[in-house]
């Protein structure tokens, strides 16, 4: 039930966000936090209670199962890992940070609450469904919200890179659909149950190209090169709110995706392709490094440290060591955290100065210490200075990668050298220097402060803990390993 | 559980970590008095709770391990703990003191610079010694590297701290980069020898690393010999060191003496039972160590900026540290670890009070006449050159160093082929700690001798005698650490003493003959450290912007390449299959059809033409028709 007001919440309060205008001044804002905060309650609730009986496995914590429409074989399942209700967690957290950064947003404001409910239902469906058409429903219904925020609110050429988001993204997902429908068609009787589809058996040849067609939906959202070119653009021209739940939702979608599927529906697909998703990731993760050494653009440039940071997921959890995979998990969590923080704080830099160009930016540690020193925090994130929860999710990737292949580590290892190159550019750029025109401008108020201090947490709490979010994901991880392990 | 007595080890990076939180995180508006107080007081309490410690671990018992929490990740325990022993007694309470005196000496330093510079100042020192003790008392490699890379990171911010300098920052980011590139290496050696051992303690990892095949033992050790050199600016990674004096003086003092640079040693004498294991590593080592000391000392020898001078000096002489342990002397090292500090942050300190007199500039030039002008700190200054040079029984300098070539002298030939070029760099070392010496006896007009502030001299006093009260400590130290002096045969013995005085006659040379000091202002190429910044430009850092630049299209081509395949690819798909049905076939049969249509109908309207007796006559012709087949459907 718990896990259903997950879903529902948002997806209905999205409908009244539209309407709550008309009651009076902030009303969608204050509805949206309550609603949010409404389903953070029911999240613990499905957390904290019983573990399910007729779970397939001792990893999922909460489970519900409707026959939706049997004559289809189409049921409403949800089950929640604990990698699912972190990234649950993250998504309800970050769409209560999205209402409170976009408090100024006056334009259609109903229809702007209403998008950001439905981008994290949307992303709440993705992580909790466990019939694949629910699930390939939820992750189509997911661009609409995103592609309203981008071309509605947006910067710049905003319908164009709307467009771009929408065509790549929705392409991608035919890959999904199609895989999908093969394996219900395929199945002993109807059904989109996932569980059903893992015992079945499929065909280590299907199985490459199933894969390969799931793979290609999510390379697209994580992103991963060649694939990625949506993302700097989409990015750049979002609304602060459109770029946080962009970096902190979708892209954790498309890792999600292949955390939790190549290895429970394709285990031989995984071992054949899994060299080609290292390489990718080891090729992304350097590519968009580099790239974002060259970046004048300040989101740009936190647009391609995600391409080099999700890549590093991506080794992570093509590498199939437990290691690389906690490691991967525990990226997913922080780089939501730190890559919203750092798009949140350019958001609020560009709403004051109106430029977003680093060659017209700087000496913000003289006219905004506590902007300068938010900035010096999530710099040391990007950078995964050991004690943020950054560090951990790669040296856990890069011990897995010396297990897998001692090349790829060092691969990994370069990158976190060039990470330097770009973080100081960024810092050099923005809070050192003399103060330039556009940057005398006013210090972060409480409720920019507030979001940025949560993050903040949520980043050195698991990088000095780190034991709270290992005891989580370690279910999770050792179920989706399991059946790669090979006899 | 009964409360340990190595629970006090927790104790002692946390003083300092809270000033800095408090002057990180605090209250909007603090006091200049406060900002000083607090930094000051978090870098003095470190050193009561070490002392006690240190003072303990010589009543007998130091062997302790003080777990923080466990981790576990699948199979493997990683369990963090601070960790006890001779070795991190000794560091810990050098770094201590240390950190103590140059923070101290701070207040007065930086009384100068605004509320919240002076605050983000004390801050980063107060982080930067917290990060330090952390890797020293670390009883594993999670907390040991924890405080090593943070250490990188408070280098950066106070190499920085001049903001608004471009110069300052390009320092900054340069010390950053390539000692990430050391941190990297580390991170890798000690993510492997995790592997081995299952654990990240150090009493553990070690074992497991000595236990594992030769191959790989050789690569772990030659990874962290990478992370000790970069850290430590060894050759050839020595080019940040000299740079990253943008910062203030303070932070060079230390960053050079008890930090950082130090750090890569002290990281080797910790491995120094696995790195052992390694012969070959261990060669390199000697083989880095003595080369860099010689090139250190060389080069320090034709700097005209009195911190720079220093700072090839630290090169030279951390690489003293690394020629014994690479000799398998640890023991020695960390004693000469102990006396570097002392006398370096000394020299640094005194430098600093001199040379600010002179409006900024941090020429040699600067020090004319501060025997007559600030008399004290330049007594200081000659008291800690002394310790550098080396000079006989009086200096603890002599015997840390006289300790470390009679371990070369006593390694066999190879290690007399190491002692020769020791030597040359002991000369050297003499060559360079007088010339400043020397220039400050120069007389100028009009001295009016001043002293500086309470809290400059004390700790600059202090470090003075201490370079002196250290010396008969240097051999019990040794044997704290569980080492055995090294004597050499008593002729050797007295080279080496004769080799500061030799450095002395030539530094009087170089600074009072006028055609050799004029030799050595214009050895342009000496000074500029071999070069080694234009190798790395032309290899690395060009290299890496075309490749930036093209990639961003900045040179004329498409920005992001591999991303826009996708979009080329659609295009050529568009091209080939959609634009032959942009005029749908389908849709021109119809078309077609309609037209047809059309004209048929245009044609069929002539048969309308109104007149009646057109239209009785097609009558007429119809009923004939029909007439004539009913007519014909009755033939049978």
């Amino acid at each position: 039930m718990a896990l259903t007001a997950l879903i529902v919440l948002p997806l209905l309060g999205g409908v009244a966000a539209l309407l709550a205008p008309r009651l009076g001044r902030d009303a969608e804002r204050w509805l949206s936090i309550g609603l949010l905060a409404v389903a953070l309650i029911a999240l613990v609730v499905a957390w904290t209670g019983a573990p399910p009986e007729d779970a397939p496995g001792e990893q999922w914590l909460a489970m519900v199962r409707y026959q939706y429409a049997p004559a289809l074989g189409l049921q409403f399942l949800l089950a929640m890992d604990g990698l699912s209700a972190a990234l649950v967690a993250v998504s309800l957290v970050l769409g209560i940070i999205s209402v409170i950064v976009s408090w100024n947003i006056r334009k259609d404001s109903g229809l702007f609450h209403a998008c950001l409910l439905w981008t994290v239902a949307a992303s709440n469906g993705v992580f909790l469904s466990m019939d694949l058409l629910f699930f390939a429903f939820f992750w189509e219904l997911m661009l609409v919200p995103s592609f309203l925020l981008i071309s509605i609110w947006g910067h710049g050429d905003r319908e164009a890179v709307a467009l771009k988001f929408l065509v790549f993204n929705a392409v991608a997902g035919l890959g999904l659909l199609a895989g999908v429908f093969w394996m219900a068609a395929t199945a002993p009787e109807i059904t989109f149950d996932a569980f059903v589809f893992a015992e079945m058996g499929i065909p280590p040849v299907a199985q490459v190209w199933l894969l390969l067609g799931f793979a290609l939906a999510f390379l697209t959202k994580l992103p991963a090169p060649p694939l990625h070119a949506w993302l700097p653009d989409a990015h750049t021209m979002a609304p602060t709110a459109g770029s946080i739940l962009l970096a902190g939702l979708l892209l954790k979608t498309g890792a999600y995706g292949l955390f939790r599927f190549p290895g429970m529906l394709f285990p031989d697909g995984f071992h054949v392709l899994a060299p080609f998703g290292l390489a990718l990731g080891a090729f992304g993760t350097i590519y968009g490094a580099v790239l974002a050494c060259g970046q004048t653009d300040a989101k740009r440039l936190v647009a391609y440290t995600s391409v080099a940071h999700m890549s590093i997921v991506l080794m992570g959890l093509a590498g199939g060591v437990h290691f690389a995979m906690m490691g991967a998990g525990v990226e997913m969590i922080a780089h939501a955290f730190s890559a919203s923080a750092l798009f949140l704080l350019i958001g609020a830099l560009y709403d004051r100065v109106g430029t977003r160009d680093l060659r017209e930016l700087g000496g913000l540690m003289q006219t905004s210490p506590r902007f300068a020193a938010a900035f010096a925090v999530f710099f040391s994130a990007a950078l995964a200075m050991p004690g943020t929860a950054n560090f951990l999710g790669e040296a856990l990737v890069i011990t897995g990668m010396f297990q897998v292949n001692w090349v790829l580590a060092a691969i990994a290892l370069v990158s976190l050298v060039i990470s330097v190159v770009y973080a100081t550019r960024l810092l050099k750029r923005i809070i050192f220097g003399v103060p330039s025109r556009a940057c005398v401008t006013q210090d972060l108020d409480w409720a920019e402060l507030g979001p940025i201090v949560v993050l903040a947490t949520g980043t050195l709490l698991f990088g000095l803990l780190p034991q709270l979010l290992l005891v989580v994901l370690e279910p999770a991880v050792d179920a989706a390993l399991a059946p790669l392990a090979r006899p | 559980m009964s409360l340990s007595p190595f629970l006090a080890l927790l104790l002692v990076p946390m003083p300092a970590m809270g000033a800095f939180l408090l002057l990180g995180l605090g209250p909007a508006h603090l006091e200049r008095r406060a900002v000083q107080t607090v930094g000051m007081l978090g870098a003095v309490a470190p050193m009561a709770v070490m002392l006690p410690l240190g003072a303990y671990c010589l009543a007998g018992v130091c062997d302790g391990v003080q777990p923080i929490f466990d981790l576990t990740v699948g199979d493997a325990v990683v369990a963090l703990a601070l960790k006890l022993d001779p070795l991190s007694a000794l560091v810990g309470v050098t770094v201590t003191a240390i950190g103590a005196c140059v923070i101290t000496y701070s207040v007065d330093y930086m009384a100068k610079a605004e509320v919240p510079d002076q605050r983000r100042y004390f801050a980063l020192m107060n982080l930067f010694l917290a990060s330090m003790l952390c890797m020293v008392l670390a009883g594993d490699s999670i907390v040991l590297f924890l405080g090593w890379e943070l250490m990188g990171l408070c280098s950066f911010f106070l190499i920085a701290y001049h903001v608004t300098s471009a110069r300052a920052i390009a320092a900054g980011r340069k010390a950053f980069l390539i000692t990430r590139v050391a941190d990297a290496l580390l991170l890798a050696g000690l993510l492997l020898l995790f592997l081995e051992a299952g654990s990240v303690r150090l009493d553990a990892l070690i074992p497991a690393g000595i236990a594992t095949d030769e191959v790989r033992r050789g690569l772990i050790a030659a990874l962290l010999l990478g992370g000790a050199l970069g850290k430590s600016a060894q050759i050839p990674f020595h080019t940040w060191l000299p740079s990253a004096m943008a910062g203030p003086t303070p932070v060079s003092a230390l960053l050079h003496s008890a930090t950082m640079v130090a750090a890569g040693a002290f990281l080797l004498a910790r491995f120094a039972p696995f790195l052992q294991a390694a012969p070959l590593v261990m060669a390199a080592t000697a083989v880095f160590g003595a080369a860099t000391a010689l090139f250190g000392a060389v080069s320090a020898v034709f700097q005209k900026d009195i911190k720079r001078l220093l700072a090839y000096s630290s090169i030279s002489q951390i690489g003293f540290m690394l020629l014994a342990i690479g000799l398998g002397a640890p023991e020695v090292a960390i004693a000469h670890f102990v006396v570097h500090a002392i006398f370096k942050s000394l020299l640094f300190l005194s430098a600093g009070d001199m040379t600010q007199m002179a409006r900024g500039t941090t020429d040699i030039s600067a020090m004319r006449g501060a025997l007559w002008a600030r008399p004290l700190a330049y007594l200081a200054f000659v008291a800690g050159a002394a310790s550098l040079a080396g000079i006989p029984v009086i200096t603890a300098g002599w015997f840390s160093k006289e300790a470390i070539l009679a371990a070369a002298w006593l390694a066999g030939p190879f290690g007399v082929l190491l002692w020769l070029v020791a030597m040359a760099a002991a000369v050297m070392t003499a060559v360079y700690a007088f010339r400043p010496v020397f220039v400050g006896l120069t007389r100028i007009d009009r001295p009016r001798p001043t002293v500086g502030g309470l809290f400059t001299n004390v700790p600059v006093v202090a470090l003075a005698i201490a370079t002196f009260a250290v010396a008969p400590l240097v051999e019990p130290m040794v044997a704290f650490l569980g080492g055995v002096p090294p004597h050499p045969p008593r002729a050797v013995e007295l080279l080496g003493a004769a080799a500061p005085f030799l450095g002395m006659v030539m530094a009087a040379a170089l600074t009072f003959v006028p055609r050799l000091s004029m030799r050595v202002s214009r050895a342009r190429r000496l000074r500029s450290g071999i070069r080694i910044d234009g190798i790395y430009q032309v290899t690395f850092v060009q290299p890496f912007v075309g490749l930036v630049r093209w990639l961003t299209g900045q040179k004329g081509g498409i920005a992001d390449p591999v991303g826009t395949l996708p979009i080329l690819g659609a295009e050529r798909l568009t091209a080939a299959v959609v634009r032959p049905f942009a005029h749908d076939p389908l849709d021109r049969g119809w078309s077609r059809f309609s037209a047809g249509l059309v004209r048929g109908w245009a044609a069929g309207r002539r048969l309308q033409t109104g007149r009646a007796r057109d239209y009785a006559l097609a009558l007429a012709f119809g009923l004939a028709l029909i007439l004539l087949i009913a007519w014909g459907t009755t033939w049978r």
